[in-house]
């Protein structure tokens, strides 16, 4: 393990800087999210996770498919040339990496592949950072990860007092390991202090719930639980994993346009509404079930794992209250009558 | 004290439920924090008991109503003063049946600003939301059933000074744009006109377009709002500073002099825009060109939007026409 | 595979075009002739660029077909050979927009989506196809399979209703190529018939409750409306049909086709990509979610 003296991680990003484009997360108009690393005049926000998820750096919350002319006797098609430079995710916790992998499974892993997506995602180096303390949200152990390390970064870092440590665990992880050592920023004389382990606020039991939900379909519990929410779409956008997303046009005249992507909610009406006005899920029962069943039944048998990386940010932002921790106690709790 | 009044509010929700004069009733229950109070549904007597009424109990419940105007169901709702403007609003706009829904009123002596919690596990004092600060129906306007010392109060009290400040919470105006203030519409108006257009720009480049601001909102009562119209060209459905803007002011220019402050839609953005501020401008400019109007005090009082009168401004209609007043 | 001139609007379609490039980029196809069908359903004819069919799709199969400027929508193709056709319902902007398109005209393509209907399943096996208004269509690809390869096949039996008489869909392609098919029954219905209607009036489940067909070795492909086919259902459990034994094909809405935009979930299962044919037996859960 190298380590790296706290006081000097400005230069390390500014070294990363030169690497690629560098995301860092920070406090930027009024909100934390994950932005553009600009030096010094960045607010760099490590104390906590951001508000708003890394998710929309790989994903961003609307994006253009490919622009269109049309009329005229020509038709033509231009996909978006989007050469990135490569990027550097700097400062990603566990739960937001669990959930980067659940976008992989998605958008890389299946029949097909979204263009867009591993485009960047490709280019990605992923610094993780361990978390120092769980906050009043968090679960994210309680969903089967470990918040102070998550194999699938590229360079882990572990708080320590006055050092990060920092271990690589792919190739390009060891690049940069070499780089900044090169720069004489790392050295091997720090302490690997034993981190004692999180003490989580919040806890829930998983064991079954998979199993459990799927013969819950029909259950009166979503009638009950579903009743005070708004169908707003908090939850869902803040989500690090939630990835639905809608196809929609943005004409720019009468001739050329674009067809845009951007994140779709599965708490809104016009999601399932077909053309002919039919809707399979027309009320609050059925979003709110299929979001619950999404991340906790569906998601894991599709794809061995789930959709809620127990991030906690839809229990902090939650409007009514609505919180997926006590939806996973009330599913253990109910008799299963299905 | 509150102990008494949670076993009222619970005794009363139980005795409706059990003569069947309501399915429902909608109240606050304990929340997963010490801070926190969020809406429960009690459809059954003997789960009355989930009622709960603290400080924390700002949802302003009667937005739910609108889940219940196509059902032939009776409901009964909680309410503290602000909220019972919402329901007064709903009957006017006929979204809801008097006859179909049992307010019931409580006493209120402010409710506390969550926004100032720095800690999560200990309890400890919080400020009174700046809008319970300025509060000027302590009392509800309008309740079938009172608990406490909740006495139904209908006397008008539009405040002398139309441009008294009634930001929704506590904070300041800094120069990002990212947060808010009491007094926020003077300090804005103050402005020059490119930066106050900045300072939204920056304000609204945040907004998610997750509409909770819109789904929470006792006055945003369409059946299918503009924003949701998948063929509309007004407003596409990606997130663009300029459509969340548009976004905003249509939702804005549509609840002016129907809004009746009680905040939710600042309460419940997730980014943090200061939205009261636009509601409280606009409710300011409709006083002042129309006539002074506090939106869901009386039934019979139409809002001033919604009438034409010869006293009434009317530049707009004669610049229009190419008529001068 | 033809040549593929990138980015260019040349683009000429094939499979692993669009499956290389951006699965969510269409490609271009040109309509070569529009029959209307009733008056509110058309019939296009899709070819390439090059005139030729712009990829196969297998009886049941589903593509993309927009309208730039306009919209995208998923569509039940049957694939004739040296063109595709689609048999479209006006109801929204998007249909109401391919409804005006002349031959000639360049639309955008993309597939083949879905898994199509199970041909080893069906073979050697009687078929049975109860289908509801524009729900023969995406039925039509398999029975024009069945028709071309009629001795894989056993007895067919077609029970076809509609709204009214002006209603039915492929009247000519019904009354003309497939009555003379051996072994193969057509019976109608409609909900309210007209002065020249001779046959069966009333809603497709009861017209199964009065056929009672057999259970025997016979498959059952259902397509409709929402309440046709769960009625349907009950009909067929009553007369004995295993819930294995029955498939229909889903409609759902649809944006992306390639099973990430979310939206067209039955369970675990998305509709554009394990769909859209599925098995009574793996619906039944969620019979509330079609």
């Amino acid at each position: 393990m190298m380590f790296l003296e706290k006081g000097d991680l400005h230069f390390v990003l500014d070294v990363l800087a030169g690497l690629g484009k560098l995301y860092v997360p920070a406090e930027s108009n009024g909100i934390t999210r994950f932005v553009p690393y600009g030096g010094e005049k960045t607010q760099v926000w490590l104390q906590t996770n951001t508000a708003i998820s890394p998710k929309e750096i790989l994903f961003p919350a609307t994006e253009t498919l490919y622009r269109y002319e049309t009329g005229r006797g020509k038709e033509t098609v231009k996909p978006v040339a989007d050469h990135h430079a490569p990027l550097i995710l700097f400062g990603i916790r566990s739960c937001d990496l669990q959930a980067i992998t659940c976008l992989d499974d998605v958008f890389l892993d299946g029949e097909f592949v979204d263009e867009l997506y591993r485009e960047r995602r490709e280019t990605a180096t992923i610094i993780a950072l361990s978390c120092a303390k769980a906050g009043p949200h968090c679960f994210c152990q309680s969903m089967g990860l470990d918040p102070l390390a998550h194999r699938q970064s590229d360079l882990q870092m572990y708080d320590y007092d006055q050092y990060y440590g920092l271990e690589a665990n792919s190739d390009r992880g060891r690049l940069l390991l070499e780089t900044l050592e090169k720069h004489d920023l790392l050295s091997v004389s720090g302490r690997e202090n034993p981190v004692p382990a999180l003490e989580f606020a919040l806890e829930v039991e998983t064991e079954g719930i998979t199993e459990k939900l799927t013969g819950m379909f029909e259950h009166p519990l979503w009638e009950e639980v579903a009743s005070k929410c708004l169908n707003c779409g908090i939850c869902t956008y803040l989500c690090p994993a939630c990835h639905c997303f809608d196809i929609s046009e943005k004409l720019d005249n009468a001739h050329c346009g674009s067809k845009i992507r951007c994140w779709d909610s599965c708490m809104f009406s016009g999601y399932t509404r077909m053309a002919g006005g039919h809707n399979p899920r027309p009320g609050k029962r059925e979003r709110v079930r299929e979001r619950f069943m999404h991340k906790l039944c569906y998601f894991p048998q599709r794809y061995g794992k789930y959709l809620c990386t127990g991030c906690g940010r839809c229990l902090a932002k939650c409007p009514v209250g609505l919180e997926i921790t006590k939806i996973m106690e009330l599913v253990k709790e109910v008799e299963n009558d299905a | 004290m509150m102990k008494q009044l949670i076993a009222q509010m619970q005794e009363i929700a139980r005795e409706l439920l059990e003569t069947g004069i309501v399915q429902t009733v909608i109240g606050w229950e304990k929340g997963s924090r010490w801070y926190l109070s969020p809406p429960v549904f009690v459809r059954k007597p003997e789960d009355a008991g989930r009622l709960w009424y603290d400080q924390f109990a700002v949802p302003n419940l009667s937005g739910y109503l609108l889940d219940y105007r196509n059902k032939n169901e009776k409901v009964a709702v909680f309410v503290k003063g602000c909220d019972s403007r919402s329901v007064v609003r709903l009957i006017q706009d006929n979204q809801v049946r008097k006859e179909n829904i049992v307010a019931i009123g409580v006493p209120c002596a402010g409710m506390r600003d969550q926004s100032a919690v720095n800690d999560e596990k200990e309890p400890h004092e919080l400020p009174l939301l700046s809008k319970c600060l300025q509060c000027r129906y302590p009392n509800p306007v309008y309740a079938d059933r009172t608990v406490g010392e909740a006495v139904v109060d209908k006397s008008l009290n539009v405040p002398d000074d139309l441009d008294a400040g009634t930001g929704l919470m506590g904070g300041d105006l800094t120069g990002d744009g990212s947060y808010v203030s009491s007094g926020i519409v003077e300090r804005l108006e103050g402005l020059s006109s490119d930066d106050r257009y900045d300072f939204w720009q920056k304000a609204f480049s945040k907004c998610l377009r997750c509409y909770a601001c819109r789904n929470v909102c006792p006055a945003c009562s369409c059946r299918e709002c503009i924003m949701d119209s998948e063929h509309s060209l007004w407003v596409g459905k990606g997130s663009s500073p300029t459509e969340n803007m548009f976004n905003a002011l249509i939702r804005a220019y549509h609840v002016a002099g129907r809004c009746t402050t009680c905040g939710e839609c600042e309460r419940v953005c997730p980014v943090g825009i200061p939205l009261m501020a636009l509601n409280q401008f606009l409710g300011q400019e409709v006083n002042k060109l129309l006539e002074a109007y506090d939106a869901g005090i009386d039934e019979t009082l139409k809002p001033p939007l919604e009438m034409y009168g010869w006293p009434d401004f009317d530049g707009l209609f004669r610049c229009a026409k190419g008529v001068r007043a | 595979m033809p040549e593929v001139a990138a980015f260019s609007g040349q683009r000429l379609a094939g499979v692993d075009d669009v499956r290389r490039i951006n699965p969510l980029v269409p490609v271009q196809a040109q309509i070569t002739r529009a029959i209307t069908e009733t008056h509110d359903t058309k019939t296009l004819y899709v070819v390439g660029l090059d005139g030729k069919v712009p990829f196969s799709l297998n009886p049941g199969q589903v593509a993309m077909l927009s309208l730039l400027g306009v919209g995208e929508g998923m569509f039940s193709g049957v694939d004739a050979g040296d063109h595709l056709e689609f048999s479209i319902k006006k109801v929204g902007a998007l249909t109401g927009a391919l409804h005006e398109v002349e031959p000639g005209q360049i639309v955008g393509l993309r597939g083949p989506y879905g898994n199509g209907f199970p041909l080893e399943f069906c073979r050697g096996k009687n078929l049975l196809f109860v289908a509801g208004g524009i729900g023969l269509a995406p039925l039509r690809s398999l029975v024009r399979f069945c028709i071309k390869h009629r001795s894989d096949f056993g007895g067919i039996h077609l029970v076809y209703g509609a709204r009214t008489p002006g209603d039915l869909a492929f009247k000519g392609e019904i009354a003309g190529e497939w009555v003379a098919v051996e072994d193969f029954a057509i019976s109608l219905t409609v909900d309210q018939g007209d002065r020249d209607w001779q046959h069966h009036v009333g809603f497709v489940p009861n017209l199964l409750r009065e056929l009672k067909p057999a259970p025997d070795n016979t498959v059952c492909l259902v397509c409709g409306p929402p309440a046709m086919i769960k009625n349907s259902i009950v009909v067929l459990e009553e007369l004995g049909f295993a819930a294995e034994e029955v498939l229909t094909t889903l409609e759902m809405r649809m944006k992306c086709g390639i099973g990430q935009c979310g939206r067209c979930n039955i369970g675990s299962c998305y509709v554009c990509l394990d769909g859209p044919v599925f098995r009574l037996a793996d619906l039944k859960r969620y019979s509330s979610e079609y």
